[in-house]
């Protein structure tokens, strides 16, 4: 068989295998390059041929601890390493790694060969399980939430408690993980309380414990939420719902660090970082007396208002993107995207509940869609009633065209007419605004 | 101004995401005044950038990049000019001399309209749609 034909038959081989698999030569140049491996990385053979494998891979271990290169050196095989990639798209992945040496006929060492696996699915499942979420996981690019960001280090460094404002499903608790997880108690535990999900009694025992005997079935002593989290985080959820009994002790904390299991007879000194977050005005409960002004200033020491998602629509596109990739992984679906329609309706919605109800409208669109794209009929029949029915402007425009009109008109409006500060909270150039008002005769 | 750029034996790091050292180059007009260089750990984004906000930074060109770490440069007034590769001396003369642009420091496999968005021109057309398995760079 001639070198072309037998070429072309190794390519088909290759592109049968659902692992990404690349060769390199002893330059590190690439000399393969399956299809898997395009789908994983997002970029194509075309352009990954004759590149440095770094260069396409862009592995967290490519400059450091380079698995092929240590297999070059060795002779020895790794064997399914786990590292991160950033794809083409700018997408952070998990892919597990083989490695191996390329031989010639004789035995000689022409290269290496690297298998690879998108390990996705397997991290997305984890973070699931651990809600080990970091700030990788915040997808934004509004201005406001990414000034947020730029804060965040040194509010994770201090010790300072917390206090994040928002709706319900703008991310507090999202925000709280990421927080612990760039402070210096991020080896320690995170634990987080949702305080309206339980009874004023029970809420007590379960954040202070209870010795045993200190009521009826106390059979032994149960350490509490403020135990466990020693030397760590704990997120209080819903701090506007607690009971004044429970203000009350939260309140001897914040003071003295210090608290007392029920039924205990002495206090325990505690080293624990208080987050808690709240969807009610709590100034506004401060003023009608259900809140103790002295724990609300105590807790009231940074905080984080986070913008509900009808004031950062610019993300829908990106969050609409993100679930659609995690519900492909999830349920090993192939679906491509939505059409500009549902886009637009999408953009059009004012999200009462915020991320987590987004997430649930595509969750839906996700079980009814068997095609590749997700279409008006694949939406939950309130859309399909109200669709562009909304009394927004919004609502009433029909192309992208006029949505992105209606867009920058309200940017506009919002910063006074400051071109340069709609153009930052847009995320486009000064100069991009300018041809767009002038285009679009705003 | 202030030029950062991330380093890896004397090229260009391939993701900035994963760089440990950072070249600080400071510039006056078009000429080059002084060099240094810091470590980078492997830190969370926010505690990335705040490293090169405390540092001055004004410009980092770096190779891939991910995209929250690309917003939140920009947001914090770094101009991000990404998907560079090369060797650090040319890439530097080439940005003094306004040549960035050109293919040969065009690190493959950008992500779409990456370099449009960050102000520093490139002929990649914009794609519709994401989340699609199996998409490649055009």
């Amino acid at each position: 068989m001639c070198k072309k034909a037998q070429s072309k038959e190794r390519d088909v081989i290759l592109d049968s295998i659902t692992e990404g698999v690349f060769t390199v030569d002893l330059d590190w140049n690439i000399t393969s390059f399956n299809r898997a491996a395009e789908d994983i990385t997002g970029i194509s053979r075309q352009k990954a041929i004759g590149q440095q494998c770094k260069d396409i891979l862009r592995a967290d271990l490519c400059e450091t601890d380079c698995a092929l290169r240590n297999t070059i050196e060795t002779g020895k095989p790794i064997i399914n390493k786990f590292v991160h990639i950033i794809d083409a798209d700018g997408n952070r992945k998990a892919i597990s790694i083989t490695t191996a040496l390329l031989k010639d006929e004789t035995g000689k060492v022409i290269g290496g060969v690297e298998t690879f696996r998108d390990m996705s699915l397997i991290e997305e499942l984890r973070k699931e399980l651990h809600h080990s979420y970091t700030f990788e996981d915040i997808i934004s690019q509004n201005h406001q939430i990414q000034n947020l960001f730029s804060i965040m280090p040194n509010i994770a460094e201090s010790n300072s408690t917390v206090l994040i404002v928002g709706e319900s499903g703008t991310g507090k608790e999202l925000f709280a993980r990421a927080i612990h997880h760039i402070s210096p108690r991020r080896d320690k535990s995170f634990v987080a309380v949702n305080c309206g999900a339980l009874p004023d009694t029970l809420l007590e025992s379960e954040l202070f414990g209870y010795k045993a005997g200190a009521f009826t079935d106390a059979k032994k002593d149960k350490p509490g939420r403020f135990a466990l989290a020693e030397g760590g985080t704990i997120f209080l959820d819903e701090i506007g719902d607690i009971s004044a009994a429970v203000q009350v002790r939260l309140l001897r904390f914040l003071q003295e660090r210090t608290f007392e299991p029920l039924g205990a007879v002495s206090s325990i000194k505690a080293d624990v970082r208080i987050v808690a977050a709240t969807n009610k005005n709590l100034e506004k409960l401060v003023k009608d007396g259900a809140f103790r002004d002295d724990l609300y200033y105590r807790i009231n020491v940074v905080k984080l208002p986070l913008p509900p998602l009808r004031d950062r629509k610019e993300d829908i596109p990106l969050l609409v993107d993100y679930f659609i990739s995690r519900f492909n992984r999830l349920h090993n679906k192939n679906i491509g995207g939505v059409t500009d329609e549902v886009l637009a309706i999408f953009l059009a919605y004012d999200y009462p509940g915020n991320i987590r109800e987004l997430e649930n409208i595509i969750e839906h669109c996700f079980v009814l869609c068997q095609d590749e794209i997700i279409e008006t009929k694949h939406l939950p029949i309130t859309f399909q009633t109200k669709e562009q029915s909304e009394s927004s402007d919004i609502g009433k425009a029909v192309t992208l065209k006029e949505m992105e009109k209606i867009f920058i008109f309200q940017a506009l409006t919002r910063n006074k007419g400051n071109r340069t500060a709609a153009a930052r909270e847009l995320g486009i150039h000064k100069s991009t605004l300018f041809r767009k008002i002038k285009s679009l005769g705003i | 101004m202030k030029i950062a750029i991330p380093v890896w034996n004397g090229f260009v790091s391939s993701v900035f995401d994963f760089a440990h050292s950072l070249l600080i180059v400071d510039v006056e007009g078009k000429q080059e005044r002084r060099r240094s260089q810091i470590q980078l750990e492997q830190q969370a984004i926010p505690q990335r950038v705040n490293q090169l906000v405390s540092s001055g930074i004004d410009v980092i060109i770096c190779g891939a990049i991910s995209r929250p770490l690309a917003e939140t440069l920009t947001v914090s007034n770094i101009k991000v000019i990404p998907f560079v590769s090369g060797s650090v001396d040319e890439v530097l003369e080439a940005y003094l001399g306004n040549r960035l642009a050109e293919p040969q420091f065009l690190q493959p496999g950008c992500w779409p309209g990456v370099r449009k968005r960050f102000g520093c021109g490139g002929g990649h057309r914009h794609r519709r749609g994401a989340g699609r398995p199996g998409k490649t760079d055009p």
